[in-house]
């Protein structure tokens, strides 16, 4: 009976671990079963956060990510392929496809094969770029680690990375350095505002193919800070894609090992494994997922009569929005980044308010978000609009139909309130005042005199 | 000799830790701009020390070509760096770096034009700062300093392709604009005018009486026919206090029938009434 409780007591703990906002179904593509014991710190990790981890091998006849047309699979972990491509499974359609059913990929690329060409037709698909040379990796002769690439200056020390801009939440952020062993670089397309660098390359490194022996550069794919080497893409509909340069960043060896740039005195610790937690969880959404709560609009001075079908012009209105952001095992209250601001849109077509949303009250697991305004002269059917979509942050979409009305005849200022009007009012009651007094002259006046009228 | 030196080199390299063994460095840096069309050796010409950059910017024009040579060297001796970069960066964190011809003896150079440029660097209003960046393979130290800070001439008459590309972000606050409210003119005005309007009946009153009206069949009026008359008048001040009721107060349902019914009694004590004005009026005193 005993056991029976503790087995109980176990698989609720194991229920309570399970991290992730969308699901613990993780598949991870490897093809080398060798491989796995070379990142055992990773897979335990990911365990230990509550995710099943299902492998399998590329070339496997029963792989596929859809089982009766829905996701078998909530994430997929997608590690470099040794032969030239994945197989019919994983095509980048069948990628695609996975992420239109909301599925999150993390794919990992390495320098030390050449990348085959179906990943880069893949990452195309969502404006990630590759060099054309495929077998390109990063180096910098000033941030390299010089315990381990002494000569070859191939494994790249950098920093973890701050905030993308200063309006945007710093998932990545933290203290201690990188080790990035032979990283593939990306460049981000710029047309796309889905894409999104998290950690760039520093400024003097560029992309070199070790193959290539002209001996010096002389033409570069690109350089510095527009050579990601962990980049990500987040679609419309919040399905995650995650491109890791460097896959041999995630081995047991760099997670403990100590690095040495050439200007560093001393050797430090790198912070991979606090880096592959960061990076994981976001891409398998454990941070940065908004959730919307109670919405609430009502007038100001009737804050009973909640979310009316009708409101009128140039009524004054408030509106709520509770917003949690779910952060690795709960939802907690959503705060916006310093220089941020979650937008309400008063609209009909075209907005006619915009305006900034203030946090105004916290619950338990939530913020509530409100603004105060009075409704435009104009009638029509309105909507109350917070179209919230920041890097690294899921979506936030909401619209609220309601009608805005004239005024009704009974609620315009009587005539005597408008002071222009008096003019007018006093005009009438004289004439009604002369005409009583010509009825009482008409019927009860006695000619004026005799006199007067036999002189006419 | 050359040998030699060589040899004391490989001693000193065999002593010192790996890293402090040689560093990389230039010599021979010239930067020149030269302007379309113009004779040669028009432009700016400068040499580059790398101990420090030129107290100058070396402006751009459109139509000008930034030349910049150099030899890299490995300690003192001129070598072929496997990296050997003008890296431009701006204050806003923005770098590209262009990587100059070398050839085996470390002799390098570089054109430069604004097509080369970003459009962020053709749109920035502070100099660009420009380093150079020489470096290979191996412990000897690479050099990054700064040479030089270029500033970017443009026409100020053309404008720049604009950047529209979307990012997501905070959007500008709007703020609706309502029509004004309906103004009246000043009270002083009005009641000037609402006095002149009520004053015409102070004047008509005072005409009247000038013209002789009078009241005097009042009392006959009343003997004659007392009710009809009491009724008549009453049924008159009765109907526009139903007016005034109705414009303050009551809705057109309400209105309505105390109206009619006033009206009726108007209509049946009006006849009785006026049928006896029209008796004065045969006895000839009207």
């Amino acid at each position: 009976m005993r056991w029976f409780l503790s087995f109980l007591f176990l698989s609720f703990l194991a229920v309570v671990h399970a991290l992730s906002s969308t699901g613990n179904r993780l598949l991870v593509i490897l093809e080398d079963e060798t491989e796995k014991s070379l990142y055992s710190t990773f897979w335990s990790d990911l365990e230990g956060r509550g995710y099943t981890l299902s492998f399998e091998s590329p070339k496997s006849e029963q792989l596929s990510l859809f089982q009766h047309g829905a996701r078998a699979y909530d994430h997929l972990l997608v590690f470099p392929p040794k032969s030239k491509g994945f197989g019919p499974s994983l095509t980048p359609k069948a990628v695609l496809d996975f992420m239109n059913k909301e599925g999150n990929v993390l794919l990992a690329l390495s320098g030390k094969s050449s990348t085959p060409s179906a990943i880069s037709s893949l990452l195309i698909e969502l404006d990630l770029h590759l060099s054309s040379d495929r077998s390109a990796f990063v180096v910098d002769h000033f941030n390299y680690d010089t315990v381990s690439a002494s000569e070859k200056h191939d494994v790249l020390v950098v920093p973890r990375p701050g905030p993308l801009r200063p309006d945007t939440k710093a998932y990545f952020s933290g203290e201690g350095v990188l080790a990035m062993p032979r990283a593939v670089p990306q460049t981000l397309g710029s047309d796309s505002p889905l894409v999104a660098p998290v950690l760039r390359a520093p400024v003097t490194a560029y992309s070199y193919n070790p193959k290539d022996d002209s001996g010096s550069m002389e033409e570069v794919y690109a350089t510095g800070s527009q050579l990601a080497l962990v980049s990500t893409m987040q679609s419309r509909n919040s399905a995650r894609f995650t491109v890791l340069g460097s896959v041999e960043s995630l081995e047991d060896k760099w997670f403990s090992a100590t690095v040495k740039t050439p200007s560093d005195e001393e050797q430090t610790q790198t912070v991979n494994r606090e880096f592959a937690k960061q990076l994981t969880a976001w891409t398998f959404k454990e941070t940065g997922v908004l959730k919307v709560g109670k919405i609430e609009h009502y007038l100001a001075e009737d804050p009973a009569d909640l979310n009316p079908q009708i409101y009128r012009i140039k009524n004054d209105i408030v509106f709520n929005m509770e917003v949690s952001e779910y952060e690795y095992d709960g939802y907690v209250p959503f705060e916006l980044p310093s220089e941020d601001a979650l937008q309400l849109e008063f609209s009909m077509l075209s907005p006619f308010h915009r305006l900034a949303l203030q946090p105004t009250r916290k619950t338990d697991n939530s913020t509530v978000y409100s603004a105060a305004f009075t409704t435009p002269d104009q009638h029509g059917i309105f909507s109350f609009r917070v179209d919230y979509k920041r890097p690294f942050l899921t979506n936030v979409e909401e619209k609220h139909e309601v009608t805005v009305r004239h005024f009704a005849h009974d609620e315009y200022p009587r005539s005597w309130e408008i002071s222009g009007g008096w003019v007018w009012i006093a005009g009438l009651w004289a004439v009604i005042g002369g005409f009583i007094a010509f009825v009482l002259v008409w019927l009860y006046s006695e000619p004026p005199s005799a006199k007067t009228k036999k002189t006419q | 000799m050359h040998l030699s030196s060589a040899l004391q080199l490989c001693l000193l390299a065999s002593a010192l830790p790996a890293h402090a063994a040689t560093s990389w460095g230039f010599s021979d840096a010239t930067v020149s701009v030269q302007t379309k069309g113009a004779g040669v050796g028009a432009g700016l010409k400068e040499q580059i020390d790398s101990s420090k950059p030129l107290a100058n910017p070396v402006s751009l024009g459109d139509a000008d070509t930034l030349k910049l040579t150099l030899t890299a060297e490995e300690g003192n001796t001129a070598k072929r760096p496997h990296q050997a970069f003008l890296l431009l960066k701006d204050g806003s964190g923005l770098d590209i770096s262009f990587p100059l011809s070398v050839k085996d003896n470390g002799k390098a150079r570089l054109e430069l034009t604004q097509k080369d440029l970003p459009l962020q660097f053709l749109a920035a209003s502070e100099p660009i700062d420009a380093n150079l960046v020489i470096g290979s393979f191996g412990s000897a130290g690479a050099y990054n300093g700064p040479a030089f800070q270029l500033a970017v001439e443009r026409n100020a008459d053309e404008p720049l392709p604009s950047s529209t590309a979307e990012r997501y972000g905070q959007l500008p606050e709007i703020h609706h604009i309502f029509r004004s409210d309906a103004r009246s003119p000043p009270v002083v005005i009005t009641l000037a005018f609402v006095a002149m309007a009520l004053a015409s009946l102070p004047v008509l009153a005072g005409l009247w009486l000038f013209l002789g009206a009078n009241l005097n069949h009042l009392p006959a009026a009343f003997k004659t026919a007392p009710i009809p008359h009491a009724v008549f008048v009453g049924a008159l001040v009765a109907l526009e206090g139903i007016f005034f009721l109705y414009y303050t107060s009551w809705n057109l349902f309400q209105m309505l029938p105390p109206a009619l019914a006033v009206g009726a009694v108007a209509f049946v004590s009006g006849s009785r009434a006026l049928s006896e004005v029209q008796g004065r009026r045969l006895a000839g005193l009207r």
